[in-house]
């Protein structure tokens, strides 16, 4: 589509309409879609602008098409918004009727113009960018319509989605959710959450929360915390302490086995349990939870909030086998003749990955593996502090390693990270707390040989790290400075370099395709090489995150159902449009007011560094008040996109 | 203290407070409908929309939530601010032409009548009810219903929970288009909301006899007030 008769995208106007299409003026970089699942995209109308590809197309039955979907989305909170495309509306529906009058199109002009000055939040002035565009570029074809020319049957495809919600890969409708407790509707907030994301108590403390970074507000001042108001959600939203009632489709439908209990495993089971499936969850290990359970620790995510989680998807009549490893104690093949038609294997990445400097395979006691580490603490095992502690690593895991060090009453706590601040891959606000606790973290350095004597570590030898050109990550390359070594003196090394699925069970001649990168080979429906086998979550893509192992449990669930009920699995019209959505990338909308800025509020944390005495959750829930008032910063950037698609012949 | 101007006055203000605020502190008249100097501002009229100047841009916003900045050139009477005024309004008038506040600001803003017209609505979704229930009076009976994706809204609406409500009427009060209304009938108090209507037995005077005050906002108070049980038997004349 990139040779197109109009274009008025971002703001930039190319007019090619009268042209021979070998004079026709290009778009330059952008990428706009030629066809929607195999069928020609004639024109297509956004936040951004308007692009028209067949000048057959019915403009003003597009613009009239468009904005009954954006008033749907009009939340009626201000006059402007809400009762001028109200009106606006009632124009354009006497116009495709052939039913305009005169002085029609110079009052849409105006309301439209009046939307895009004042009205309340983020949306509306947005979304009525491309009719504007219509009104200005196109006028003719309204004259003609107001004349009476009457309009023809039309095929559209429409997506409704919002900064926020691209970037969630389970696509959360934040704007939504933040709405409803903004109007003190919690109840239903969670219910909204719900729908998207069966673990909020979870990611309300420890997602890593992608829509943040992408919130509007990031321009402004500081972004929604939406986190923490997802958190207030699962908290407040209860009903009378207990969850809301689910809609949960009855049938007799067949069982599916999850080889999992953590996030993906979870995500998985609760959405098929919704559709009537009964499903039975295989776990490696003592207690349900996975990567949740073992990872986060105690002061992030409290064990019986998650136990919480995990109850309420059992209730839904998820059976959840513990002890049981697939490959140890079943097989896929045991289970397939036991009668699960479907599997999903979710397994996660609990693998360490190996620390290759000299000394350290040697096995001295106090070397540790920091995924062990942090799995040992969480299952309660007794761990005797030490007084100096060297983490190696600069993501998550290591920082999780030290502040759970800390709170075991190791004295000395630092992380050793050979690249600089900046490319530090753990949450800045995890960072910046295990710091204030009281964590030394090390930069520009890395350890190349663990120090002994006799059998016990007494330190690492160290050198000293530069930055070099970007690698394939795109963060610079760190490079030994020679002659820099130094010692930093250890009781403990824990090494958080990374980790990996431990696809072990594989060996046992399970005939799954894996990966060049030792991870579970699947397509982008979730299924593996096997028919009736599914995959998803850290097991397919690595150590990765909790909403993306959660994003893999909903389509895996969505998968499973359509192979069972049809046999059959196909991308959906919604992910065709997802995909589209993606390439095309959410800019930002032209021409956006003036917002004041506000001060983001922040839930209420446990004070520093006298937490470190126990285990106790940090942070707090936002207080109603809090939260509420946060949830008015919010700009309610939904955007909506149509496709004026060929009919299907 | 921050230094604005607005239509070119100078004016002082305290940090945090708003350019309505400011305004109203200097005497300027800047139209408002939603917007209560006891409540959190509320934004939805767009009435108070003025036009600013900072670092250069210049932008609509509503005065009762802009925060007063240092250096800020404020414009409350410019032609784009009072086009937008007066945009605000006739869509408002046009919701709900029988309303005496409105055809007021209507003639503030000269205004004869809307030029499109809308079927009528008492509630203008101006939420100073919801505002009031929930600030004011502590209960949040009453909630703002916003459309959304797939939320199965057909019309924002504000909705009454008969439950929470104890019939203080601060609603009908502060209501500006009457579109709650209050009325006591006997030993009831009726209380005509949008979408129907609401019933409060009222407490009986035990010195007069008269039907007074509904019981479940008396019962609120007692509870708020840790006040005796028998503090509200008597209405305020018989009372010494």
């Amino acid at each position: 589509m990139n040779k197109v008769i109009f274009s008025s995208w971002a703001g930039k106007v190319v007019d090619n309409r009268g042209l021979h299409p070998n004079d026709y003026a290009s778009l330059g970089d952008l990428s706009l879609p030629l066809e929607f699942n195999r069928r020609r995209v004639r024109a297509f109308m956004s936040w951004n602008g308007l692009v028209v590809a067949d000048d057959k197309v019915d403009i003003v039955d597009m613009a009239y098409t468009y904005l009954k979907e954006v008033q749907k989305l009009s939340c009626g909170e201000c006059s402007v918004g809400y009762l001028g495309i109200k009106i606006m509306l009632d124009v354009l529906a006497g116009i495709v009727k052939g039913k305009g009058r005169k002085g029609d199109i110079e009052l849409l002009r105006w309301l439209g113009a009046g939307i895009k000055e004042n009205a309340r939040c983020d949306f509306c002035p947005s979304a009525i960018t491309p009719v504007l565009d219509t009104l200005e570029h196109y006028k003719e074809e309204y004259i003609k319509l107001v004349a009476g020319r009457r309009r023809q049957a039309k095929s559209y495809m429409i997506r409704v989605t919002a900064p926020c919600m691209e970037a969630c890969p389970a696509h959360q409708d934040v704007p939504g959710y933040i709405e409803l407790i903004r109007n003190c509707r919690y109840k239903e907030a969670l219910e909204l959450i719900r729908k998207t994301n069966c673990l909020p108590q979870i990611t309300g403390r420890a997602c890593v929360a992608f829509c943040e970074a992408s919130c509007t507000r990031n321009e402004i001042d500081s972004p929604l915390a939406i986190r923490a108001l997802k958190r207030f959600a699962a908290e407040y939203g209860m009903d009378g302490g207990s969850e809301p009632a689910f809609k949960k489709i009855s049938g007799d439908k067949s069982r599916v086995a999850v080889i999992g209990a953590g996030p993906a495993g979870l995500a998985a089971s609760y959405n098929l349990a919704l559709m009537g499936y009964k499903v039975t969850i295989f776990d490696e290990l003592s207690a349900a939870g996975g990567m949740a359970l073992v990872g986060i620790p105690p002061y992030r995510l409290p064990k019986d909030v998650l136990d919480g989680e995990v109850d309420t998807i059992k209730r839904l009549g998820v059976e959840i086998k513990l002890n049981t490893k697939l490959g140890r104690d079943i097989t896929l093949e045991q289970l397939s003749s036991e009668g699960f038609k479907a599997i999903f294997i979710a397994t996660g990445a609990h693998l360490g990955r190996e620390f290759d400097i000299e000394n350290w395979r040697e096995g001295y006691p106090g070397l540790v593996d920091g995924v062990k580490f942090l799995r040992d603490v969480n299952l309660g095992k007794k761990i005797e502090a030490k007084d100096r502690v060297l983490i190696v690593g600069g993501g998550n895991v290591a920082i999780d390693c030290a502040r759970t060090c800390l709170r075991l009453g190791f004295k000395d706590v630092t992380i050793v990270y050979r690249r600089s601040r900046v490319e530090m891959p753990g949450r800045k606000e995890e960072v910046e707390a295990a710091e204030a606790e009281g964590v030394k973290i090390h930069l520009l350095a890395t350890p190349v040989k663990v120090l002994t004597e006799g059998n016990r570590v007494t330190g690492a030898e160290c050198i000293r790290m530069e930055l070099g050109e970007p690698d394939a990550s795109g963060r610079r390359r760190p490079m030994p400075v020679k002659g820099s070594e130094f010692t930093l003196p250890a009781d403990m090394i824990i090494s958080a370099i990374g980790e990996a699925p431990d696809l072990s069970f594989l060996a046992q001649g399970e005939p799954i395709e894996t990966t060049e990168q030792g991870t579970v080979g699947v397509d982008s429906l979730c299924q593996t090489s096997q028919l009736g086998v599914f995959s998803g979550g850290d097991c397919v893509i690595g150590p990765a995150t909790l909403i993306e192992a959660i994003a893999a449990g909903n389509r895996a669930a969505r998968s499973i159902d359509q192979y069972l009920t049809s046999s059959k699995v196909v991308s959906s019209e919604e992910d065709v449009k997802e995909r589209l959505t993606h390439d095309i990338g959410l800019l930002r909308q032209r021409g956006g007011g003036i917002i004041a800025r506000s001060q983001r509020q922040s839930p209420e944390q446990l004070p520093s560094p006298d937490r470190v005495q126990s285990f106790d959750e940090v942070e707090k829930c936002l207080t109603a008040e809090s939260a509420v008032k946060e949830a008015e910063r919010c700009l309610r950037c939904y955007r909506v996109m149509l496709l004026a698609v060929a009919t299907r012949r | 203290m921050v230094r604005l101007t607005i239509d070119n006055q100078i004016v002082d203000a305290e940090e945090g407070t708003t350019i309505l605020d400011a305004a109203n502190k200097t005497g300027i008249y800047i139209p408002t409908l939603c917007y209560h100097e006891s409540l959190s501002p509320g934004g939805s009229c767009r009435l108070c929309v003025v036009e600013i100047i900072a670092n250069g841009a210049s932008g609509l916003v509503t005065a009762c939530t802009y925060p007063v900045e240092a250096g800020l050139e404020v414009r409350a009477n410019s032609g784009r601010a009072v086009t937008a005024q007066r945009l605000a309004l006739e869509l408002l008038l046009a919701q709900r032409p029988h309303s005496a506040r409105l055809q007021q600001l209507a003639r503030e803003l000269g205004i004869d009548k809307p030029s499109f017209t809308l079927k009528e609505q008492e509630c203008i979704l101006c939420r100073l009810c919801v505002r009031t229930c929930g600030e004011i009076v502590g209960i949040g009976a009453i909630n703002f219903v916003a459309q959304g994706i797939d939320r199965g809204v057909s019309e924002p609406l504000i909705e009454f929970s008969p439950v929470k409500c104890i019939g203080c009427d601060s609603c009908a009060y502060i209501c500006p288009t009457n579109a709650i209304t209050v009325e006591d009938v006997g030993d009831t108090r009726i209380l005509t909301i949008p979408d129907g209507r609401l019933e409060f037995k009222l407490k009986k005077c035990n010195t007069c006899g008269k039907y007074w005050a509904p019981e479940k906002q008396l019962e609120y108070i007692t509870q708020k007030a840790n006040l005796a049980p028998d503090a509200f038997d008597n209405c305020p004349d018989c009372r010494d």
